[in-house]
């Protein structure tokens, strides 16, 4: 059983006093951001309609996602206050699964591989 | 149940060599995992977005920004919610635990529904279904994987609420808390069910009827047996939530709300992706 011992955290007092200090002000953050991600949601939104460069809208909905992307793994998911160590696994397969479809995109990109136009 | 902070520290555990506790590295792991299968599914649909066959649908033409937008927003909800739940069994919070697992659970219906309606307009409506095209099939795979995933997410969070019900003392006759708990658990899944049941039911007959008066009498004719067996699944619900004494739930089973909250949380960041892939690009003139 590895769940975290009352007895264990004690000894760490000032460990503990620390990560309640977060405790306390975790609610108004919480609320904070889930209002900044439906505030982004609804730029998004209104972004593909303005009429500005295809390539400019793309770079912003890129960067909007990711920034939204960010703020649900750091803060809703904790990574922001957890060991790094889980930030880092995560990262593996983030990185791995991005390298993936970037390369899959790239590779389909060239001519002999664009998939069969009757199909 | 007493709200005093607790004394855990929830985000080391020195009992275990990395100091994570072992349920959240695994969920971690896992997410990694799932990251590799989602981006397939995403650079799939992409491929086929990017290289359209010809004389294809228009994607355009099919899907409906406004009850996308709608179920983003109720799926970021339900992610704030989900996090106020694992904030609350920190701070041993039970009852508030409780309400913010029923809250999302809520918002996971919800985002299910409009789901299902989506895709039964899709099919029905807008003749794209699994395999007349190649945006239905890379579409409907995609999407569907993962409302499976807030399916499971929703069904995971379900059993946790009725769990937070288990009595602290130990039962001598242990097979009846078992079966009370099982009872307690299909209830929910059937409030659920009938729930999403009836909202469809409703909704359908509001399209099919000129006026409200009359898709409610359409809604009563054809559907009024799921409405009875809805208040009835709630009414079940309620006397299951009535006050029993001390539960063994705790402070002590935040990681594991914790673990739950992870994935629900990845199921909110993957359909962030899906929003802006999927559906967004596809409004750029």
């Amino acid at each position: 059983m590895s769940a975290p011992s009352a007895s264990a955290a004690t000894h760490d007092a000032g460990h503990s006093g620390e990560a309640h200090g977060h405790e306390e002000s975790k609610y108004q953050i919480y609320v904070q951001i889930a209002m900044l991600l439906a505030v982004i949601t609804g730029l998004e939104i209104v972004a593909v309609y303005l009429p500005f460069a295809k390539w400019l809208l793309i770079t912003a909905l890129v960067i909007m996602s990711i920034v939204k992307f960010m703020f649900v793994i750091f803060y809703f998911m904790h990574l922001r206050w957890d060991k790094p160590f889980c930030t880092i696994l995560f990262f593996i397969g983030l990185v791995l699964a991005g390298g993936t479809a970037l390369a899959l995109i790239a590779l389909f990109a060239a001519e002999a591989s664009v998939p069969l136009p009757s199909l | 149940m007493s709200s005093h902070a607790g004394t855990i520290d929830h985000h080391h555990d020195p009992s275990t060599s990395t100091g994570i506790p072992n349920k959240k590295l695994l969920m971690w792991a896992f997410l990694a995992s799932d990251c590799m299968f989602f981006a397939t599914l995403i650079s799939t649909h992409l491929i086929y977005r990017l290289h359209p066959p010809a004389g294809g649908l228009d994607p355009k033409k099919i899907f409906s920004i406004e009850l996308t937008s709608f179920s983003t927003f109720i799926l970021l909800m339900s992610s704030l919610m989900m996090a106020l739940a694992v904030t609350a069994i920190q701070k041993n919070n039970v009852k508030s635990c409780r309400w913010s697992l029923l809250t999302t659970i809520f918002f996971g219906m919800i985002f299910l529904g409009c789901q299902v309606y989506e895709f039964e307009h899709f099919v029905h409506e807008k003749k794209m279904t699994l395999s007349n095209s190649m945006l239905g099939t890379t579409f409907y795979t995609l999407t569907g994987t993962h409302g499976c995933h807030v399916a499971i997410g929703v069904l995971w969070l379900s059993l946790m609420y009725v769990r937070s019900f288990k009595p602290a003392q130990p039962d001598p006759q242990r097979r009846r808390w078992f079966s009370r708990n099982l009872l307690h658990a299909l209830v929910l899944v059937a409030a659920l069910l009938l729930s999403l049941k009836v909202t469809l039911a409703l909704v359908h007959a509001i399209q099919v009827e000129p006026t409200f008066g009359s898709a409610l009498s359409h809604f009563v004719r054809g559907d009024f047996i799921y409405l009875v067996g809805m208040l009835l699944s709630f009414g079940g619900l309620v006397w299951f939530a009535r006050p029993a004494g001390p539960v063994d739930f705790n402070e002590r089973h935040a990681v594991d709300v914790e673990g739950m909250g992870l994935y629900w949380h990845f199921v909110d960041i993957v359909w962030i992706v899906i929003f802006t892939v999927v559906y967004l690009l596809e409004y750029l003139k």
